[in-house]
């Protein structure tokens, strides 16, 4: 460590204004500030004094995501073998080791593409508009690979972080300044630009184009959105009969448990709660997420299933509202999408309504909308844009309130 | 036929007057620099909406449709007058808009210095005319479904204009690009919460309504007409 601190300040006249690599300076700041924290005190604005910096807090997000990616990768081996044999039937527990190689080999490529494109990306801003490069992108990095199918081909990958990036985020000038979630944005972009490899059943397990003829490897929640449809199909089986039949027919496939502990197709970090939760105890130990957020959009989702039982009429609508907390991206989406602090609410109160409205938007467009199965990060993303609005009155409430204590006083 | 509440709730969200047709940017680009203007042109294009377009709906129906003419007599019932509807139309804007702007001078008057030159250019905002227009292109089938729908346009528009007010708010002190600053990255705000608003594209909210019986039977007698035809074009495209 002595030896690195030691050639980084050697080097350092080289970089500042006037140094023979002066262009440079955005990759020496980056990677001399992530090594050591820099001395570097704020000039201007308010003085906190602490040890946590911006990249800290990122990299503890990063930390937070580690259990939730260790079990996307072995979730996708899972159901590439499953894919592979074409039956359903495979031990979830067994073939360890080749099953965690297989998910490696589909889910690594894509996070270096997300990290190598959108660094690069970010370098390339910080050469031209001469700032360091933004601690923002080691998040959304990571988020983009888990919220991806893992069947996605990579070229899209690039493209859709591009689009986040340079049009979500840079033009508005950088982390902190954006007002919609950099990895939602790139996953919408995806998912209207490219819809046949973002929905359906071919691509949520890894080869399921080249399995055999027949096998389905649908997600529960498009086996759900079936039975808005005419005909009702779960795990590429028909279901004909009552909502009775219908609702067995998910739970056998699908068990409420197994959704929980995340053993379900789907996206690649996005299946397991379990995971989620942990990573949402770290960011709440840290003080890094929001329990208002969280807490709050949990309630708003269960909240809506609730209202959609009372409604009631066929097997989708009668799903017991805590599946819906479990299945699809809803964890995932409630504990590391919504809480991003750039782009949420920022006031206490309205991170309460912001969080309500959240979740049961996101069920309501899953339940009630055919051709969208997965309503989470549109929700969020819907959210994103009613937040400032959100956070306007509430901040104007305050002030009616305080004004008329100042009145009767 | 769509239920009432099916219109309402498309018109503000999945058929955003902003963000899936793009009308009345004009006013929206202009005066949403701050919430409270925002909130008040909203408010006046809900309000404009609402009136203009059941009157709209009544003109075109009893006056201007092919036939609408009826309810004079029979030898009125073959005059077609829709040539006239867009001067009809906007005429009818254009004095209810008048209305408005002493209304609102007289009761608020802080707002009518704020919303300045944009009150009276409600008149030619495009979403106004718009909704007419659309009244008219969808034939709804009763006064009900017009009010509801010019209603959840306005809705619409309201909430379009009041939340990019407040994201310009929060993005004042943003260091944007120098060549986006003002209405570049303004634009592509929008674009971005298109996307977010396409959420609700293709949501159903209640039950269709039971076809008329006649208009089943005038489609019915329609289809095979229409199958012959292009099985005639077929038949002349084999031959040639």
């Amino acid at each position: 460590m002595k030896f690195l601190e030691k050639q980084l300040h050697k080097m350092e006249p080289n970089f500042v204004k006037g140094g023979k690599w002066e262009k440079w300076n955005p990759l020496f700041e980056t990677i001399a500030t992530f090594a050591f924290t820099p001395k570097l005190v704020t000039e201007k604005g308010a003085h906190i004094r602490d040890g946590v910096d911006l990249k800290r807090t990122m990299i503890m997000v990063v930390l937070a995501l580690v259990p939730c990616l260790i079990f996307g990768i072995y979730n996708t081996g899972h159901w590439g073998m499953v894919a592979e044999a074409g039956t359903r039937d495979l031990a979830y527990w067994s073939d360890m080791g080749p099953k965690f190689l297989l998910g490696l080999t589909y889910v690594l490529p894509i996070i270096v593409v997300s990290y190598g494109v959108g660094l690069a990306v970010e370098f390339l801003f910080g050469m031209l508009r001469g700032h360091s490069l933004h601690e923002g992108y080691l998040v959304s990095g990571m988020l983009i690979p888990l919220c991806m199918p893992a069947d996605v081909p990579l070229w899209m990958v690039a493209v859709a972080t591009v689009f986040a990036v340079v049009i979500g985020k840079e033009i508005f000038g950088g982390t902190g300044m954006n007002i919609l979630n950099i990895a939602l944005t790139a996953r919408a972009f995806l998912f209207f630009a490219y819809p046949t490899s973002m929905s359906g059943d071919k691509v949520w397990m890894a080869g399921t184009e080249k399995s055999v003829d027949g096998f389905s490897g649908s997600t529960v929640l498009g086996d759900l959105a079936t039975f808005m449809g005419d005909k009702a199909v779960v795990a590429g089986q028909e279901v004909v009969g009552t909502t009775q039949a219908g609702l067995e027919a998910i739970t056998n496939n699908y068990s409420l448990i197994d959704s929980f502990v995340g053993m379900i197709p789907g996206s690649i970090g996005e299946t397991s709660t379990l995971a989620c939760l942990i990573g949402a105890a770290i960011l709440l130990i840290t003080g890094v997420g929001s329990l208002r957020i969280m807490a709050s959009f949990f309630a708003g989702g269960l909240m809506m299933g609730l209202i959609l039982n009372l409604a009631g009429g066929n097997a989708y609508l009668e799903l017991p509202a805590i599946y819906h907390l479990v299945i699809g991206g809803f964890a995932f989406g409630a504990i590391f999408m919504a809480t991003d602090p750039v782009t949420a609410s920022q006031t206490q109160g309205g991170k309460i309504w912001y969080g309500l409205f959240g979740g049961m938007i996101a069920i309501l467009i899953r339940v009630l909308n055919p051709a969208y199965p997965e309503g989470v990060f549109l929700a969020i993303l819907f959210m994103n844009v009613m937040a400032p609005i959100i956070d306007h009155y509430v901040v104007q409430m305050n002030i009616k309130r305080r004004l008329s204590r100042l009145k009767t006083a | 036929m769509e239920s009432t509440l099916d219109i309402f709730v498309k018109a503000i969200f999945s058929e955003n007057m902003i963000f899936a047709y793009f009308l009345g940017m004009c006013s929206y680009l202009a005066v949403s620099k701050t919430v409270k203007t925002a909130v008040g042109l909203g408010a006046a294009v809900i309000f404009v909406l609402v009136v203009t377009v059941p009157v709209n709906y009544l003109l075109e129906n009893y006056l201007l449709k092919a036939g609408a003419l009826e309810w004079m007599g029979a030898e009125y019932a073959n005059i077609d007058l829709s040539f006239l509807s867009f001067i009809m139309f906007i005429a009818v804007v254009a004095s209810i808009v008048q209305l408005v702007e002493m209304l609102v001078e007289k009761f608020a008057p802080a707002l009518y210095g704020a919303l300045g030159i944009f009150l009276p250019l409600i008149a030619v905002n495009c979403s106004i005319l718009g909704g007419a227009l659309f009244m008219q292109d969808r034939q709804y089938s009763t006064l009900f479904d017009a009010t509801a729908f010019s209603l959840g346009s306005g809705i619409g528009w309201f909430i379009a204009i009041v939340a990019i007010a407040a994201i310009r708010e929060k993005i004042r002190y943003s260091n944007v690009p120098p060549a986006l600053r003002g209405l570049g990255i303004t634009f592509i705000i929008t674009g971005l919460m298109g996307m977010a608003f396409m959420s609700f594209m293709g949501i159903k909210y209640g039950k269709d309504k039971k076809e008329d019986k006649a208009a089943t039977g005038m489609i019915d007698k329609a289809a095979p007409a229409v199958k012959t035809a292009k099985a005639i074009t077929i038949k002349n495209e084999i031959n040639d």
